[in-house]
C-alpha cells in the first residue's frame, strides 16, 4: 500500500510522547529557532528525534526581505544544528521580521517590486550560500497590500524563486487567507507557481475576525482549505506536506488524524 | 554587495515605528485602502499581531505574575515592556529580560515590590531552563591530590545554576501558584511575605530543579561561584566547610572541580 507524506510539526509538549511512543509519522518539521542553543535541553531532545524521524527545519529569524545586514550568531548556530541534525529540507519566509536591530518574530509582507526582487533575491541567494545547501521560501498571509507593489503576488513569489534558484514552500492555507483578504482567485496564484521548485506543503487554521481572515495556526484546517490542497496536490504531485499548529496545540492524535486526512487527499489526487 | 533599496528601507523604518511606537500615520500612507479596514486598521493587524506574540510569550515566562497582576493587567503592561524594550535578537529565548526591573520603576507595583521578585524568580527559571548541561565528575578523584592539591581546588556550580535571595517568600508563593501539590505548599493568603529567602534553581538533564536553602547554604554556593578554593572556603566557613560541600556534591549543586 502506498504510504502518504504527510507530516505534522514538532512541538515541545509532545517530544516525551513522540520519544517514547515512536508514533508512525512520515517526517517532522521542527521551528528551527527555538533548537539552536547548542548542549540546550531542546537541541538534546532534538538530537534524540533526529535519531528517529526524518526532519524539515523551519524559522522565522532568517528575515530574509530585511534591510539589516544578517545575524551573524543565528546563520551560525543554524548552520551548525544543520550539521547535527541533517535536515531534509531548510526553509525560511518570504518577509522580513526584523528592522534597526528591532526583531518583530512577526512575518511583516514586502512590497512586490523589481527592486525587491532583485534584493530579496541576493539575500536568498547569500542564505544559500552561508548554509551551503539550497533553502526553502514560504509565502506568508497578508493584510495589507503597499501601494508601491507593481505585480501580483504570485508573480513576485515567483520571480524571487527563480531567480535566487531555491526552493519553494507552498503554504496553502496562506494563499486562502491573502486571497479572501486581498479579493483574488486563489487558483490563479497556485496555477502560476513554478511547480518544479515546490519542496513542501503547508496546511494549517486559520480564524474568520469578519473583516479578515487572520492566520492563527490555532485550529483545524477548514474546508476550503482542503479543497485549495486537493488542486495543490493534483498539479505538484507527492510531495511532503506538513500540518501547522502552533497555538492551542492539540493532542497528538488531533495532529496525526489531520495528517492522515492530508495524506488520504493526497494519495487520491495523485495516483 | 547587495545594497538594499532606500524605498524599501523607509518602509521598514516605518513599519517599525507603527509596531513598536503605535505611530502608524506614515507607513498608512503606502498601505492600499481594502474594502472594510482602513490602511491604519490594516496597519494596526500587524502591530497586534506582534504584541500578541511577544506578550503569549512574556505569559509562558511569567506564569505566576500573569496569575498575580490578572491577565488583563498583565497584558496591558506586556504592551508598555514591548514599545519600550522591543525584542533585539532573533532568538526569542533571549526576550524578557528586565521585565522584572521594568515592573520595579512602574508604579503600578511600588506597594507590591513581592512580584517583581516573584518576577525574578521566573526569570531565573528561565535561564535555567535554556542553559546548558555539562558532565558530573567523579569526585572520588579528589581523594587522589595532594593535601595541597585539594586545598588549591575550585569548585564548580552547573551553569544552569541560579542563586537567588529575596527579603519575600516568593518560593512558598511560587509553590502556591502550581497545579501540583509539592510538601510544603500553603494557599497564598496562609503566606507569611516578609522573610527572607534562599532559593537555587538549575536544570540536571532535562529536569528543572527548584530547592530553598539555608542562608549558611546560600553563602557557600556564593563563595563557590566567586572561584573560592578549598582553603579559602574552609577559612570562611569553618568546621561545617566539609557537611557543606559533602551537601552540595550529593544534591548535584557542584558537579566539577579543577586543581591548580
Amino acid at each position: 500500500m502506498k504510504e502518504h507524506s504527510c507530516g505534522i510539526g514538532l512541538r515541545f509538549e509532545h517530544i516525551d510522547r513522540i520519544l517514547k511512543e515512536q508514533p508512525n509519522i512520515p517526517w517532522l518539521e521542527v521551528l528551527s529557532d527555538n533548537y539552536l542553543n547548542p548542549n540546550s535541553v531542546q537541541q538534546d531532545y532534538l538530537l534524540s528525534i533526529a535519531e528517529l524521524y526524518p526532519l524539515s527545519l523551519h524559522g522565522v529569524g532568517m528575515s530574509i526581505g530585511s534591510v539589516d545586514p544578517f545575524n551573524e550568531d543565528y546563520f551560525s548556530l543554524l548552520k551548525a544544528l544543520i550539521d547535527r541534525v541533517n535536515p531534509e529540507r531548510v526553509s525560511d519566509h518570504l518577509c522580513w521580521t526584523a528592522v534597526h536591530g528591532m526583531v518583530t518574530h512577526d512575518l511583516i509582507p514586502l512590497p512586490y517590486t523589481d527592486e525587491t526582487i532583485r534584493y530579496v533575491a541576493g539575500r536568498i541567494r547569500e542564505a544559500q550560500e552561508r548554509l551551503e545547501r539550497e533553502i526553502v521560501i514560504e509565502n506568508v498571509s497578508s493584510y495589507l497590500q503597499y501601494k508601491q507593489s507593481a505585480m501580483t503576488e504570485w508573480e513576485f513569489f515567483t520571480a524571487v524563486v527563480e531567480e535566487a534558484d531555491c526552493g519553494l514552500l507552498l503554504d496553502v492555507n496562506n494563499i486562502y487567507v491573502s486571497a479572501m483578504n486581498h479579493n483574488f482567485d486563489p487558483l490563479d496564484y497556485l496555477h502560476a507557481i513554478p511547480t518544479k521548485r515546490v519542496r513542501q506543503i503547508h496546511l494549517a487554521g486559520y480564524e474568520d475576525r469578519g473583516t479578515h481572515l487572520l492566520d492563527t495556526h490555532g485550529n483545524h484546517v477548514t474546508e476550503p482549505v482542503w479543497d485549495l490542497y486537493a488542486h495543490a496536490a493534483k498539479q505538484v504531485g507527492n510531495i511532503p506536506t506538513l500540518i501547522e499548529w502552533d497555538n492551542d496545540v492539540p493532542e497528538l492524535e488531533i495532529l496525526l488524524a489531520e495528517a492522515d486526512k492530508a495524506g488520504s487527499i493526497q494519495l487520491e489526487h495523485t495516483a | 554587495m547587495n545594497t538594499p533599496p532606500e524605498s524599501l528601507k523607509q518602509l521598514q523604518t516605518h513599519f517599525s515605528e507603527a509596531v513598536f511606537s503605535d505611530q502608524r500615520g506614515l507607513i498608512a500612507e503606502s498601505v492600499m485602502q481594502q474594502g472594510e479596514l482602513s490602511a491604519e486598521q490594516r496597519v494596526g493587524i500587524y502591530r497586534n499581531s506582534v504584541h500578541g506574540i511577544l506578550w503569549q510569550y512574556l505569559a509562558s515566562l511569567y506564569p505566576v505574575c500573569n496569575q498575580l497582576v490578572g491577565e488583563k493587567f498583565f497584558e496591558g503592561f506586556s504592551d508598555l515592556f514591548i514599545d519600550q524594550h522591543p525584542p533585539g535578537t532573533p532568538f526569542l529565548a533571549d526576550y524578557g529580560d528586565g521585565f522584572s526591573a521594568f515592573m520595579r520603576e512602574h508604579d503600578a507595583f511600588a506597594k507590591i515590590r513581592w512580584i517583581n521578585q516573584v518576577a525574578e524568580l521566573e526569570w531565573a527559571r528561565h535561564q535555567a531552563w535554556h542553559d546548558t548541561n555539562q558532565l558530573v565528575t567523579d569526585f572520588s578523584l579528589l581523594a587522589t591530590l595532594t593535601e595541597e592539591q585539594q586545598l588549591s581546588a575550585q569548585f564548580q556550580l552547573p551553569d544552569s545554576m541560579q542563586i537567588l535571595h529575596s527579603p519575600y517568600a516568593i518560593h512558598q508563593v511560587w509553590l502556591a501558584h502550581q497545579p501540583e501539590d509539592y510538601a510544603g505548599k500553603i494557599p497564598l493568603e496562609e503566606i507569611q511575605l516578609q522573610q527572607d529567602d534562599y532559593i537555587i534553581v538549575w536544570r540536571s538533564e532535562r529536569q528543572l530543579q527548584q530547592v530553598q536553602i539555608n542562608e549558611q547554604q546560600w553563602q557557600f554556593l556564593s563563595a563557590v561561584r566567586q572561584n573560592k578554593s578549598l582553603a579559602e572556603l574552609s577559612e570562611q566557613f569553618q568546621e561545617p566547610v566539609g557537611v557543606l560541600l559533602a551537601s552540595a556534591i550529593q544534591h548535584g549543586w557542584i558537579i566539577s572541580f579543577r586543581n591548580y
